[in-house]
């Protein structure tokens, strides 16, 4: 072993301990300059109904200031919706609601941002990426396999503080649980991981709305990372363009 | 060689996509009107919307409307209309038909299309280049297509938009010896006839710049062009007791602007528009709309007041001119999501002389059928515009399958 190794080796776990750092090393080793996915999405309702969606999802740039677009592909009726999410590293995203059907596009106002996203259990606020300096952080636990860490919102969030679980060995997301003053509001658990293209990678994700009792699984399919993509792709004008 | 990995390029980005939709829509109306016997009228449109994308620059776009009646509100012909411009709606009509081309920052968009301008939910005042068909309701209308050239520059926050439309497209007026058009007691005994339209000849243009800031947005907008909503040219012949309308439109420019600025519990929005017309007689005036509107949790709220001022008094009292009649007026809107498949809604607008009100509830069964069920309330005086309606309250109910 070299010497060079040796401190950064006993600087690790003490690195490791602290709770940015860890959300910064997520936020490192999940980085890729592009990501396109086809989602299938089940809401199931407190009566366990079960309603299926599908949409696109595109994304170009980094975490915290990136910029995507989702397109809903089924069900027929709401086929064409998108949503243009502009992520911005110093505060929430921008997002607008495209809706062929009117031709009209509207924009998603930061105090509506907790409301559920076209029926299912994803809220507004959900779909954005924030970036690892507007939160605070404080690690709660140390769990053997994951870390559980408090996040706090240094800027306006419906979420007065989550807590995530983070595993250990490859530094991905397996649990978070969002909470307002008043009480747990939503849980999303990461499963199925597995390595794409060299990036963890949950292939389904699972949201509770506890108040609503209603659970939505997306499912994510046709996976890729690093595609090559324009900024000029994700624009207000290209969201009018598709169908 | 060239050639062919040009054209397996070409083939490799082209796409296809469709969406379309039957419905089958039943109104009914409890009262009778002095010009209309009939209680439940029954409507089928087949709608079909497809884009072909040729290559990454490059998308075709095509929709096509297909309807039929029990009304006689649809022309019984078989014939594609391809300008919308017919008095009786066409059973076959080309809501689109255009090329999209962009490059870069630029967006072009030329032949018959959808446009939309303004912000506002409830009346969009700047909105100049989407006509509607107010054939069979005037309180809700569907859009009509333009053919228009477009081109749109958009650089970070600033948009700017440019439309030239050189064919006219009015919006579509209710049938006169049908209920939505209500003869004046004064014209009792006078029998009307519908003498078409005379159309402008010339094109329309228009401009609007828009700015996107940290939260906030806003656009001006100028147009230069027509009114498409029709005033009338009356030919009274003493002799037969008849009268000939006509439906003319006059010259029409307009100076807008609209916002929308998030507040700390509410969205403001607004709209207003100032209307010119070089046509002697025309009227001249504003329009505008303040509207608030709010998410919480499952519920949407909108609402606000839809106001108007004349500057100048047509000289011609008949005019078709539901814009300016749901001015002045409180309008709302509410709307919740019971669940992923239940919908409801609630619009109203409230007048000094008549209201409106409006409740849907809307299911989607599987992945392809809806059914919209609604009921609407009309009250008033007959000197309001709203409230001249009064004998058209109803109740609908839609079956949709979309594909």
């Amino acid at each position: 072993m070299s010497k060079l190794l040796i401190p950064l080796l006993a600087l690790a776990p003490a690195f490791a301990q602290d709770p940015r750092q860890i959300i910064l090393e997520v936020q490192k080793r999940q980085h890729s300059d592009s990501q396109r996915y086809e989602g299938t999405l089940e809401v199931i309702s407190q009566g366990n109904q079960v309603a299926t969606k599908r949409w696109t999802y595109q994304r170009i740039g980094s975490f915290g200031n990136s910029k995507a677009i989702l397109r809903f592909t089924a069900p027929a009726e709401v086929k064409g919706v998108g949503l243009l999410i502009v992520n911005h590293p110093d505060r929430a995203s921008d997002q607008w609601m495209w809706r062929p059907a009117i031709g009209r596009d509207q924009r998603i106002a930061l105090q509506d941002r907790s409301t559920r996203f076209f029926g299912t259990d994803f809220s507004f606020e959900d779909l954005e990426e924030r970036d690892v300096d507007q939160y605070d952080y404080k690690l709660l636990a140390d769990e053997g396999a994951t870390w559980k860490i408090e996040s706090r919102p240094r800027k306006s969030s419906q979420y007065a503080y989550s807590y995530f679980w983070i595993k250990k060995d490859n530094y991905t997301f397996v649990r978070i649980e969002a909470y307002s003053k008043k009480g747990l509001v939503r849980t999303i658990d990461y499963k199925d991981q597995e390595q794409i293209q060299g990036i963890w990678t949950a292939r389904v994700t699972e949201v509770y709305d506890v108040a609503r009792k209603s659970r939505t699984i997306l499912k994510y399919e046709k996976l890729d990372y690093n595609l090559p993509m324009k900024d000029d792709d994700f624009t207000l004008q290209a969201l009018r363009r598709e169908l | 060689m060239t050639i062919a990995s040009v054209l397996l390029t070409v083939l490799a980005a082209q796409s296809f996509e469709q969406r379309g939709f039957v419905e089958n829509r039943t109104t009914a109306y409890p009262q009778t009107a002095p010009n209309d016997s009939g209680h439940v009228v029954d409507e089928i449109l087949v709608r079909e919307d497809a884009s072909y994308k040729l290559t990454p620059w490059l998308t075709v776009n095509g929709g096509f409307d297909a309807r039929m009646d029990s009304h006689r509100q649809t022309a019984r012909e078989w014939v594609l209309n391809a300008d919308d411009r017919s008095i009786p709606r066409p059973p076959f009509s080309l809501r689109r038909l255009s090329a999209t081309m962009h490059r870069g920052r630029v967006t072009a968009e030329i032949g018959r299309q959808l446009i939309r301008w303004g912000k506002t939910d409830i009346l969009n005042p700047t909105d100049r280049f989407a006509p509607r068909d107010y054939l069979s309701s005037v309180v809700d209308a569907d859009f009509l297509g333009v053919s228009a050239a477009r081109v749109t520059y958009e650089s970070g926050g600033e948009t700017i938009d440019l439309v030239w439309q050189p064919w006219f497209t009015p919006s579509r007026t209710p049938l006169l010896n049908q209920r939505w058009t209500v003869v004046p007691p004064q014209a009792a005994g006078v029998n009307v006839v519908d003498a078409g339209a005379r159309y402008p000849g010339g094109s329309q243009y228009g401009a609007r710049w828009n700015h996107i800031g940290a939260g906030y947005e806003y656009s001006l907008c100028f147009f230069d062009g027509f009114q498409n909503l029709p005033s009338f040219d009356v030919l009274f012949s003493p002799m037969t007791q008849t009268a000939a309308l006509t439906r003319v439109y006059p010259q029409l420019r307009l100076y807008g602007g609209d916002a929308a600025v998030p507040l700390r519990w509410l969205t403001l929005k607004g709209e207003a528009a100032y209307f010119t017309s070089s046509t002697p007689g025309a009227e001249e005036y504003a329009l505008y709309v303040i509207q608030l509107e709010r998410q919480v949790k499952e519920w949407s709220f909108a609402g606000g007041y839809a106001g108007s001022a004349v500057t100048r008094e047509a000289a011609n009292p008949l005019q078709f001119a539901p814009d300016r009649g749901f001015a002045k007026s409180f309008v709302g809107r509410a709307g919740l999501t019971i669940d992923a498949n239940r919908d409801l809604a609630i619009e109203s607008a409230v007048r000094a002389g008549g209201s409106f009100v409006r409740f849907e509830y809307s299911q989607l069964f599987g992945q392809h059928w809806r059914a919209t069920g609604g009921i609407a309330w009309i009250r008033g005086d007959m000197a309001d515009f709203l409230g001249q309606y009064r004998r058209n309250s109803y109740g609908s109910l839609a079956i949709r399958y979309s594909f």
